[in-house]
């Protein structure tokens, strides 16, 4: 007992480390540290976030590390979240990607701007922002600098989560992982949401195909009108208001569908060609 | 048209005080007094919505208003203002702006009904004016009914020239009204503010969990003509609070949530509340304390909670400053307690401890035969103070 808790104490110091190695102004030349390493937990980010804590905290925070780099005058800060899991990071990092810029290959996609950036490896969340003396200055080749050591020194998976891979890419316009009420509807706890030129496609993954059934069951029951459609092992299909035409349906424990298009039968046929991308 | 003119006053009267009315339809517009664009739940619906005046900006805003921060689905924001609700929150820093465009697209067919705050943390003069043009561009809008300087905790966090931008903005019509939002201190910054005596409107932090001080910074707010947008207002829902924590459990009770909505709305200086929704559920939940009144079974809900935590949790509220014989800065080593404690960070927890000067953190409490200080809000703090020791020092 006592060894596993010693093991765990050295694995969390290993993180904390490593999160540690990733803040460094040296990374790039002229920039020196203006203070210490901080460190940010639930109950305090509110006090470096302020209101923007929320979101954080929804998509499974687990800890911050932040550090202040000043060169002349201009100051940087780099911010490396620990999430709960690396979905969490993916979460967080589309939640905050501009669905109208160009996603680099950067940890799980990343995006570098002017004068900020912003990526995600493994459980790990990046944010990099300046506030340069001139606002207008571009200093995307010095942030690139600082995320490609930082990234080098986290560990962690690179690749996004591989429900993505089952939304058709045809007119995609943006993925992101949505921590909580999937379409607005609760009974969606988490899941995968793909939006398109028109119309969004979701997928939850639920613990049990039980646990699925109930979940497509409720759902059904909060839409007047439903139909029954034959697509993976149950499905309905339905008009509703703000979600307009609808197809949800099964497939052993994932809940998928698509909604927010003009015919229901629309949505059938796009959650069709779904359930079959699903393993 | 005399006496329908007397009707409309008499109602407007009524929904500055604070009256609940029933949700009627398109056609009763007119004989509700409603401001002319002032939305109106759909016809039927058992939703009642109530009313304040928001301060001197003279806008009648709904008691329950929404924060879209966390809301991921505008399916939730439109339904909202179909059902009368008509003051929705966001900020240029929520979601790196992503959140503006999804507010923009939920309302953007309704713009002119509803009352929009948006809000900028900019550090300087010149980010604070580039946020004001990239919130109106994202926002496609013309103005921003509320302007807020975003979670500013001390006067010296709100510096003139920033004050001049907001001003300036308002002159040239970007902005409405201005305000800042603020999550501490408020008891300083409220003050103020009001002393100020350029901002209409200030959003902050407000609920059952805080003491009589805020009510007192809040009422000369209020006094002063400031609209008072409450935030916070469930003491940090459950998203802020670990399963095994007590206010989690209290949280978790059946109606708790929507009691502490209730007792923010009860206190008639708060015009308006913004309480995260991410879902329909939940929006059906909260518009439910419009019209409720917070009742005995409310309270009872929310003094069990209290009753709960009371030895264990520290609102930072500053009162026992300066009481330790010994000098110990009580409420911090209680917070460096809870990120051990509450949050398995003891690393955190033992790094803050020992930044205290080494005559504080040889201190040991257990050796004090009497704590002289005192919590009014019956934390125990000699056995926590001690514990923090224990494991810190």
């Amino acid at each position: 007992m006592k060894t596993a808790g010693l093991l765990l104490a050295v694995l969390v110091a290993v993180g904390v480390a490593r999160a540690q190695d990733a803040l460094d102004c040296h990374f790039a030349p002229g920039w020196e540290a203006s203070g210490p390493i901080r460190q940010y937990v639930a109950d305090n980010l509110y006090e470096y976030k302020d209101g923007a804590a929320d979101g954080y905290l929804i998509n499974g925070f687990a800890q911050m590390r932040t550090i202040e780099c000043k060169s002349g005058g201009d100051t940087l800060t780099i911010d490396v979240s620990e999430m709960t899991d690396a979905d969490a990071a993916y979460g967080l990092l589309t939640a905050n990607r501009d669905p109208r810029l160009p996603i680099a290959k950067i940890g799980m996609g990343g995006q570098v701007q002017a004068q900020s950036a912003l990526f995600a490896k493994g459980k790990y969340y990046v944010e990099i922002a300046e506030v340069a003396a001139n606002a207008e200055a571009d200093h995307a080749a010095t942030i690139q600098a600082f995320v490609a050591k930082i990234q080098n020194r986290l560990e962690g998976r690179e690749s996004a989560p591989e429900a993505l891979e089952w939304f058709p890419k045809e007119n995609l316009a943006s993925v992101r992982l949505v921590p909580e009420s999937v379409l607005g509807l609760r009974l969606l706890k988490r899941g995968y949401v793909a939006k398109y030129m028109q119309g969004q496609a979701f997928v939850v993954l639920e613990a049990t195909p039980e646990s699925a059934a109930e979940v497509l069951k409720k759902l059904k029951e909060r839409f007047d009108g439903a139909t029954p459609a034959q697509i993976g092992d149950e499905a309905f299909q339905a008009k509703a208001p703000y979600l307009e035409g609808i197809c949800v349906f099964r497939k052993g424990r994932y809940v998928a569908g698509y909604a927010n298009l003009p015919e229901t039968q629309q949505a059938a046929t796009l959650a069709a060609k779904l359930a079959t991308r699903i393993p | 048209m005399g006496s329908s003119t007397s009707r409309r006053e008499f109602l407007s009267t009524g929904l500055s005080a604070g009256l609940a009315l029933p949700v009627l339809g398109a056609g009763s517009r007119m004989g509700l007094g409603l401001p002319p664009g002032e939305p109106e739940a759909k016809a039927g619906s058992p939703v009642k919505l109530e009313y304040r005046t928001l301060g001197r900006t003279g806008l009648k805003v709904t008691t329950v208003g929404m924060g879209c921060m966390i809301t991921s689905d505008p399916s939730v924001i439109e339904r909202a203002a179909d059902m009368g609700i008509n003051y929705f929150d966001t900020a240029r820093g929520y979601s790196q702006g992503n959140n503006e465009r999804m507010v923009a697209a939920a309302l953007g067919a309704r713009r002119k009904q509803v009352v929009i705050s948006t809000k900028s943390h900019a550090p300087n003069k010149v980010e604070l004016q580039k946020h004001l043009e990239t919130s109106l561009r994202e926002l496609n809008t013309d103005y921003i009914d509320i302007w807020f300087l975003h979670g500013r905790n001390s006067p010296a966090e709100i510096p003139d020239d920033q004050i001049e931008v907001q001003q300036l903005a308002k002159k040239q019509g970007k902005v409405r009204f201005t305000g800042v939002s603020t999550h501490n201190g408020q008891q300083q910054i409220l003050p103020w503010m009001v002393q100020k005596g350029t901002f209409d409107v200030v959003l902050t932090s407000y609920n059952f969990t805080m003491d009589a001080g805020m009510d007192e910074a809040i009422a000369t707010a209020a006094k002063a003509g400031m609209g008072v947008v409450a935030m916070k207002v469930m003491a940090g829902g459950l998203r802020r609070q670990k399963q095994g924590d007590p206010l989690y459990k209290k949280l978790t009770q059946d109606g708790a949530l929507l009691a502490a909505l209730k007792w923010v709305i009860h206190k008639p200086n708060i015009a308006t509340t913004i309480p995260s929704m991410t879902d329909m559920d939940q929006l059906d939940e909260n518009l439910k304390a419009m019209g409720n009144p917070f009742s005995a079974g409310d309270e009872k809900l929310l003094s069990a909670h209290l009753d709960a935590i009371r030895p264990l949790y520290c609102r930072m509220c500053g009162k026992c400053d300066g009481d330790c014989l010994k000098g110990l800065p009580v409420a911090d080593v209680l917070r460096f307690l809870t990120y051990a404690d509450g949050y398995g960070q003891f690393a955190l927890g033992r790094e803050r401890f020992m930044e205290l000067s080494a005559e504080h953190t040889a201190v040991r409490c257990g050796d004090c035969a009497e704590c002289t200080v005192k919590c009014p809000y019956g934390v125990e703090v000699q056995s926590r103070m001690a514990r923090a020791q224990e494991l810190f020092a």
